[in-house]
């Protein structure tokens, strides 16, 4: 201890010597000895008050000098050349091609995209003249086209034009998105919700709204895209759980307590996030199981109701209607006004705090134009008629059902979406798969005792193996059956090598209100002998 | 400071006062405008028409249509009727408190950068010591006292600060840490952010009034509306209409296609209106081809990715829009920033990067991208291409040029900054821009090489994912885009030869050619077209009433004495003002004003901490006596504000206004 001292002394005797310095500089300048008396009393009063400004002027002083460019020269690795070395360097290194040209599949699948001509609706005309049956489009409420809303949006744009031309916090909210934000609240019982210019864009701005780096997310393995991207936007640790499997959630909210008690770390935000209908398969989550374990645990929830919301429930608020589950009880849910209201945009309803927050914190409704009010206008006339008109919701369901009547009998496919799910997909079947290419297995870990997988990793613990462009040349041959039959049906699209678990290939089927029973019938017909064609063609 | 807000009976001041200006009634200027419409249509003038094209509705002479509106605000003051009534010669036929009308062709420019000088805008001035120290300074009162506040206030109004603790083993959603800025200074001057507003966002708006009760926590509307003038909606051609020829296409095009496509552009989502915006847009910026994206945030946030990945670079301009660091977090690429369009810090950086390569493992970077903005949103400068492009050459990185502020914008031609300094726009990798701009749609777009942009269908995230754009607002974009480029009509190939001296007939050198005119073939065929867009006349004159406005206000402000930041050209004006109080009271005064102006005033962190800034955006949808009022109310509220702080030769308020015109043919200004 002494030691330590006294190898201090000469830093004290220089400390001491420059504040005398300082001092005596200071009492030279005019004014302050005003602004010394005023310090020492304000010391005598309140001496936290004095901290707290030194802290500041700090703190002011440390923002004015923060350079916001920081370079790397000063680290170790830094290699030093000089001006003729460095143009050398530059004139010798050769950049890739900005954008290498597609290869032959990717071509021929842009080539293959259907292209409307005209409306869209449950019966469009593409491009080629011929009229289909659409069981591509998210078209589930069936009021694309619908007379009303065309009405509704001529008025309101004889009222406020189109484009709202500014961001929400600079008069870019002509009134009619704060109603249509007051409508999905009250249509779902929330509190508030706040609208967002793009569905896609909203889950990923509202999770880094709310998850900050140290917060924990617990997620399904099988969420989507736009989630996926919000969880790394948001630089939160993420524990995962097997996809709609709440034994494994379970496991992992117990395991991430037992964590919080052995590390003894403070108390942070924690959130379970995952979807209503999965985009992936069209499962559907156990909403009252992940409403008690969220309760049990502690967690908030952000459940992402793109595809169940206009789409499940007696008049298509989505899966809290389905089961009866109070809106209030989802603390940030996330819903499509795209696809379930057939207008465009996304919304997040919830308490008041939790839209306060985000017309500040979110980032894709704060810096961008909030969305043509004609479009807000669109999304609460579908939320009255789909209000007012349970037999939209009915209907949609009589046809998912026949649909699945005749689809569920294929041996050669397998629907891995809930019976009630208005979108379907449609997965090879285990007789038709192709042999996954021979991969040298990912090194078996030594078996953990434990039946779970390891909650750190976004890989579950068997994944399984496919051949994924093998099964998407055969489903995509059967898309091009299909519409040869008169039928447009879609593959479900996907980002190879950037989603974080592959997905399983497959084919996206949305079924539509609008669609008279026979048709659905017809369609789902030409559909079964597409697939059994090409299937069994193969074997 | 004056930062408390206003009093509840302060929104009502939008209630007219009789004016003691020779303001015109109503009733004489209605009958003084179709007086001359009756002389007008003696004469036989109708507005000449192309013949080959369908003669639309929108053209009409009826005088209470271009006159009225129906939220019977204010209808006696300048912002519903030009001060002056038309004359014989004049047939307006939009909305004057929509798009002003304004016949004097003096009071024209053409947006263009000078051949030969080097781009520069006004150098930052630095405002005197006195006013730097006391921003400081109120920022630091209002810190503490928003401390002490809050030490109080956790301790006596425990139930206020419930939801920024952690209660029920729930950590607070926002602690209040985190929100201390939001609650104890930015809600101080709430009442000038988020303004509910009704009707067009064009020459003038409608805004909502509202109180607050308790101090800006909430805001109750007090059900009365004022008209104010709009100087602050990104409508720089004045395309938030609607009435006239693009309201009357979207009107055909909702009843045709209804609102929404159904999907993603990849799974279902691809109508042939897409296609047609699609081929537009390209012709239209001078590229290969485009795609475009239901948002304009999202053009680049999902778009970014599909370009850059690890092991390659962004270098990004420190001002760049939220947006684009989003995209670039998202990739995976590496950042790294150069000073606000300071070529010689990104040529310092390009060297070093290029030198040191990847870090740690210095092996060469994959690519290079250098992403900055055509016009900067919040500082009105321009990006230096000029310069940039021979950086290019030497360094060979890759360009994103981020045109949502300056397409339609800029340039004799309004396609964006390539066109104001007479660049090929091919020479530039990619030129992304939004719709929610200029063309007063929504969405955005990205041209490039046809490879690029394939590439980019495939690989972006909103092929697969996002929401196609719906056909109103595609439809809203052809029409404008068309009526900025004028409409040939179509052509037989094969009678192009013959007589390829009529103007108008689209050879296949003329297709390439740039800036080129809209194909009839790309429109839709439903479309109806109005005569003056057929021409390109509106878009001509759009254009160059957006660039004589600009560059008035810009110069008017300089000689006011005011300090703004930007290029004379740039049709985003930041006027600076420094002190945080200030904000509230510049906004206040002149929304209070007797004719009320809107305005937006801009802060950290949008902004650096001191430069505070009130921040114009021009449109051509005003008339010159709109820019005479803004300065006017500049004038008053900078005396009383103690804003003029700039240096430089000034000239007397009247003086500016008589002189506006020579003021900005002025080739640079003393
Ligand atoms: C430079 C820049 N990029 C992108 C955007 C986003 O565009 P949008 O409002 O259409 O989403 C903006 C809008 O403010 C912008 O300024």
């Amino acid at each position: 201890m002494s030691i330590a001292k006294s190898g201090l002394d000469p830093l004290f005797a220089l400390v001491s010597h420059s504040v005398e310095v300082i001092e005596t500089n200071f009492y030279k300048l005019p004014g302050s000895a005003v602004i010394a008396r005023y310090v020492r009393e304000s010391h005598r009063d309140d001496p936290g008050r004095t901290l707290l400004e030194v802290i500041l002027i700090i703190f002011a002083i440390r923002t004015l000098l923060q350079s916001r460019t920081h370079g790397e020269s000063q680290s170790k690795h830094f290699i030093k050349f000089d001006e003729h070395e460095i143009d050398e360097l530059v004139h010798e290194w050769t950049p890739e091609p900005l954008a290498p040209a597609l290869d032959a599949t990717e071509q021929a699948d842009l080539d293959a995209v259907s292209i409307i001509s005209g409306p869209t609706g449950p019966k469009p005309k593409l491009n080629n003249g011929k009229t289909v049956l659409n069981l591509a489009s998210y078209n589930f409420s069936g009021l694309s086209g619908n007379a009303e809303i065309k009405e509704r949006c001529v008025e309101a744009l004889r009222k406020f034009g189109l484009g709202s031309c500014g961001p929400p916090g600079f008069y870019g909210n002509q009134g009619v998105q704060i109603q249509a934000e007051q409508d999905i609240a009250d249509f779902l019982g929330t509190e508030g919700a706040i609208m967002y210019a793009q569905a896609f864009s909203t889950i990923s701005s509202v999770i880094p709204a709310f998850c900050k780096r140290g917060d924990i997310i617990v997620a399904d393995r099988g969420v989507n895209f736009a989630i996926q991207k919000g969880l790394q936007i948001s630089r939160c640790t993420v524990r995962w759980y097997d996809h709609n499997d709440m034994d494994s959630l379970e496991h992992v909210l117990q395991s991430v307590e037992k964590e919080h008690i052995k590390r003894k770390s403070p108390l942070t935000r924690r959130f379970i996030v995952t979807e209503g209908i999965f985009d992936q398969d069209g499962a559907m989550s156990d909403l009252p199981k992940l409403v008690e374990l969220k309760l049990k645990y502690k967690y908030r929830i952000i459940l992402d109701e793109s595809l169940s919301f206009g789409s499940v429930g007696r008049t298509g608020r989505g899966l809290t209607e389905l089961y009866n589950v109070p809106a209030s009880q989802v603390d940030m849910l996330v819903g499509s006004a795209a696809t379930g209201l057939v207008a465009c945009g996304g919304f997040c309803a919830g308490s008041d705090v939790v839209v306060r927050h985000q017309r500040i914190n979110g980032t894709a409704y704060v810096f961008s134009a909030s969305m043509p009010p004609m479009m807000a206008v669109a999304a609460s006339e579908s939320i009255n008629i789909l209000r007012n008109t349970p037999s939209l919701m009915s209907t949609l369901q009589e046809n998912v059902r026949a649909v699945r009547a005749i689809l569920d009998k294929v041996d050669c496919i397998t629907i891995p979406s809930h019976p009630a799910s208005a979108i379907i997909h449609i997965k090879l079947g285990p007789s038709s798969v192709p042999a996954p290419p021979m991969t040298p297995m990912t090194p078996m870990t030594p078996a953990s005792p434990s039946r779970h997988s390891k909650p750190t990793s976004v890989q579950p613990r068997d994944a399984p193996q496919f051949d994924a462009t093998e099964e998407e040349r055969l489903l995509q041959e059967i898309v091009e059956d299909a519409l040869a039959q008169g039928v447009l049906i879609t593959r479900a699209k996907r980002l190879r090598g950037q989603e974080l678990i592959e997905v399983r290939p497959s084919i996206r089927l949305a079924v539509s209100a609008a669609m008279s029973r026979k048709d659905c019938e017809k369609a789902a017909s030409v559909v079964k002998a597409s697939c059994i064609k090409v299937l069994n063609k193969r074997r | 400071m004056a930062l408390q807000s206003p009093s509840p009976h302060a929104s009502i001041f939008g209630k007219k006062k009789k004016s003691s200006s020779p303001m015109p009634t109503a009733a004489s200027y209605l009958s003084a405008v179709s007086e001359a419409d009756a002389r007008a249509r003696a004469h036989g003038s109708t507005p000449n028409s192309t013949p080959a094209l369908s003669l639309s509705s929108s053209v009409t002479s009826s005088s209470d249509e271009t006159v009225l509106d129906e939220f019977g605000v204010d209808t006696n003051d300048v912002l519903s009727y030009p001060s002056t009534p038309p004359t014989s010669e004049q047939v307006f036929t939009t909305i004057h408190s929509e798009f002003g009308h304004c016949a004097n062709e003096s009071y024209r420019y053409t947006s263009q950068h000078r051949a030969g000088t080097p781009y520069k805008s006004y150098p930052e001035q630095d405002p005197p010591y006195y006013i730097l120290l006391t921003t400081y300074l109120s920022y630091l009162m209002v810190i503490c006292l928003g401390h002490i506040r809050d030490f109080f206030g956790r301790r006596f109004r425990a139930q206020n600060y419930k939801h920024l603790i952690s209660q029920n083993g729930y950590a607070a959603l926002n602690s209040d840490f985190d929100s201390f800025y939001t609650r104890r200074l930015k809600t101080r001057i709430d009442d000038c952010f988020s303004h509910p507003v009704t009707g067009v966002p064009g020459r003038t708006i409608v805004l909502l009034d509202r109180y607050s009760p308790d101090y800006n926590v909430t805001m109750v509307p007090t059900g009365t509306r004022t008209r104010g003038l709009n100087i602050s909606s990104y409508n720089y051609l004045g395309f938030a209409q609607a009435k006239g020829p693009c309201a009357d296409a979207v009107e055909s095009s909702i009843n045709r296609y209804g609102v929404s496509s159904c999907g993603s552009r990849l799974e279902g989502g691809t109508l042939d209106l897409h296609q047609q915006a699609e081929a537009l847009v390209a012709r239209f910026v001078g590229m290969e081809d485009s795609l475009i994206s239901s948002m304009g945030f999202a053009t680049n946030s999902t778009i970014i990715p599909a370009l850059v990945s690890k092991g390659c670079l962004v270098i990004s301009d420190e001002f760049n829009h939220a947006s684009i660091r989003f995209g670039v977090r998202l990739s995976g690429a590496n950042v790294r920033m150069f000073k606000h369009n300071d070529m010689a810090s990104l040529e310092s950086l390009l060297r070093e990067v290029i030198s040191q390569g990847q870090p740690k493992t210095h092996r060469p970077w994959k690519k290079i991208l250098v992403i900055v903005e055509g016009l900067y949103s919040m500082e009105g400068t321009l990006a230096n291409l000029p310069v940039i492009m021979e950086l290019k050459k030497k360094y060979k990185f890759y360009l994103f040029v981020d045109e949502a502020h300056s397409i339609g914008a800029l340039g004799p031609h309004g396609r964006g900054v390539a066109d104001y300094f007479g660049l090929n726009p091919r020479s530039i990798d990619i030129l992304m821009g939004t719709f929610t701009k200029s063309f007063g749609a929504a969405g955005g777009y990205i041209t490039g090489s046809k490879a690029l942009i394939d590439r980019i269908r495939v690989h972006g995230h909103s092929g697969c994912y996002a929401e196609a754009m719906s056909p109103p607002v595609l439809t809203q974009v052809i029409a404008s885009m068309a009526s900025i480029m004028g409409i040939s009509p179509a052509s037989e190939k094969a009678s192009s030869s013959v007589l390829s001296l009529s103007k108008g007939e689209p050879s296949v050198t003329e297709m390439e050619k740039f800036p080129g005119t809209a194909p009839m073939t790309v429109l839709p065929s439903w479309m109806p077209v109005a005569p003056s867009m057929a021409d390109g006349s509106d878009g001509y004159v759009r254009l160059r009433r957006l660039a004589f406005n600009t560059r008035y206000l810009n110069r008017g402000l300089r000689k006011l004495g005011f300090i703004t930041y930007g290029c004379d050209d740039s049709p985003v004006v930041p006027l600076l003002l420094f002190n945080p109080g200030k904000m509230a009271v510049f906004s206040r005064l002149m929304r209070t004003r007797q004719i009320p102006i809107v305005v937006v005033v801009v802060a950290y962190p949008a902004t650096p901490l001191v430069t505070s800034r009130v921040r114009f955006c021009l449109s051509a949808a005003h008339t010159k006596d709109d820019v005479d009022l803004v300065l006017t109310a500049c004038d008053e509220i900078g005396d009383l504000l103690d804003l003029k702080q700039g240096s430089g030769d000034r000239w007397p308020l009247k003086e500016i206004i008589d002189r506006a015109v020579e003021l900005v043919n002025m080739p640079e200004l003393a």
